[in-house]
C-alpha cells in the first residue's frame, strides 16, 4: 500500500464506519428495533473491514518513483577529507616535485 | 509500516467508539420518553389476618391487578419488571414496604395485566403492628434498557383498612 493509498484507507474507514453507524441509529429508531441497529451496524463494520483491511489494487495507483541506480552513478558523492590528511597529501605531491 | 493488521485494529477501535456512541445516544433518548401508565388495584379479600409465634404480624391478601405498562417500552427496552406493594407508616418506620406480587413483562405484548392475586407474598409486618392500619398498594417498576441505566417509576393506586381483629 502506498503513501496515497494509506491515507485513502483511513479516509474511507472513518467515513464508512460513521456512515454505517448514523445509518443503523436511524432504521433502528425508525423499526423501533434495537436489535436491527445492531444488525445493520455489524453488517457496517463488515463491509468497512472488507473495503479497507486487505492491500487491494485500488490503494497502490500511486507508486513512489525512485531515482535509477544509474543517476547515482553520474553523481558520485562528494569525498570528505580532513584538514591534517590534506596537508599530508599536499606534502606528498611536494615531494614527488 | 502500515499492515493489515493495524487496519484493522484502527477500524475495531473506531467500530467499538460509536457503537458506543449509538448506545449512548439510544440511552439519552429514552430520558424525553414520558410514560404513561394506567393500572388499578383493589383487595378484594383477607384471606387470613394473625399474629405470627415470633411475634409478627401477618396477612395474606387477595386482590386484582390490572394494568397497562405498553406506554413504559420504548426501542430501548429489554424487559420491565412491575411489583406491587404495600406501603404504611407505624410508630417504627416513617415508610414500610412490603412487596406483594411481582412480576417480568419481557415484551409490549404481554404488557397488558389483568390478574387476580391469591397472596404470592405474604403481607409480614417488622412488629405487630398492622391491626386496623391504613395501607396503600403502591404499583412500581424498574424499566430495564438495552442500553444504560435502570429507569424506576411507582404510581400509588389504592388504599385500604385492614381490620381491628386477627381473623384466627
Amino acid at each position: 500500500m502506498d503513501w496515497q493509498g494509506q491515507k485513502s484507507a483511513e479516509m474511507l474507514m472513518q467515513v464508512l464506519l460513521v456512515a454505517s453507524a448514523v445509518a443503523a441509529f436511524l432504521v433502528g429508531y425508525a423499526m423501533a428495533d434495537f436489535q436491527l441497529m445492531l444488525l445493520v451496524y455489524a453488517g457496517g463494520v463488515v463491509l468497512t473491514a472488507l473495503v479497507t483491511v486487505p492491500n487491494w489494487p485500488f490503494f497502490n495507483r500511486h507508486p513512489l518513483k525512485w531515482l535509477d541506480p544509474a543517476e547515482a552513478d553520474r553523481h558520485p558523492r562528494p569525498i570528505v577529507i580532513s584538514a591534517a590528511a590534506l596537508t599530508a597529501v599536499k606534502k606528498k605531491i611536494g615531494k614527488n616535485k | 509500516m502500515h499492515s493489515w493488521t493495524q487496519r484493522l485494529l484502527a477500524a475495531a477501535t473506531t467500530a467499538t467508539l460509536l457503537l458506543l456512541a449509538a448506545c449512548v445516544a439510544a440511552s439519552a433518548l429514552d430520558a424525553f420518553h414520558v410514560p404513561a401508565v394506567q393500572a388499578q388495584a383493589h383487595v378484594t379479600k383477607i384471606n387470613r389476618f394473625h399474629k405470627q409465634i415470633n411475634g409478627n404480624d401477618k396477612v395474606t391478601l387477595t386482590f386484582n391487578v390490572s394494568a397497562d405498562l405498553e406506554s413504559l417500552f420504548t426501542w430501548n427496552t429489554k424487559q420491565v419488571f412491575v411489583f406491587l406493594t404495600a406501603e404504611y407508616e407505624n410508630a417504627k418506620n416513617a415508610l414500610n414496604q412490603v412487596s406483594l406480587w411481582d412480576r417480568i413483562v419481557p415484551d409490549k405484548d404481554h404488557a397488558k395485566l389483568q390478574v387476580e392475586v391469591k397472596s404470592k407474598y405474604p403481607l409480614i409486618d417488622q412488629g405487630s403492628s398492622l391491626r386496623g392500619r391504613k395501607v396503600q398498594l403502591v404499583l412500581h417498576w424498574h424499566i430495564m434498557p438495552n442500553a444504560g441505566v435502570m429507569i424506576r417509576g411507582k404510581m400509588p393506586l389504592s388504599e385500604f383498612n385492614l381490620p381491628d381483629a386477627y381473623t384466627s
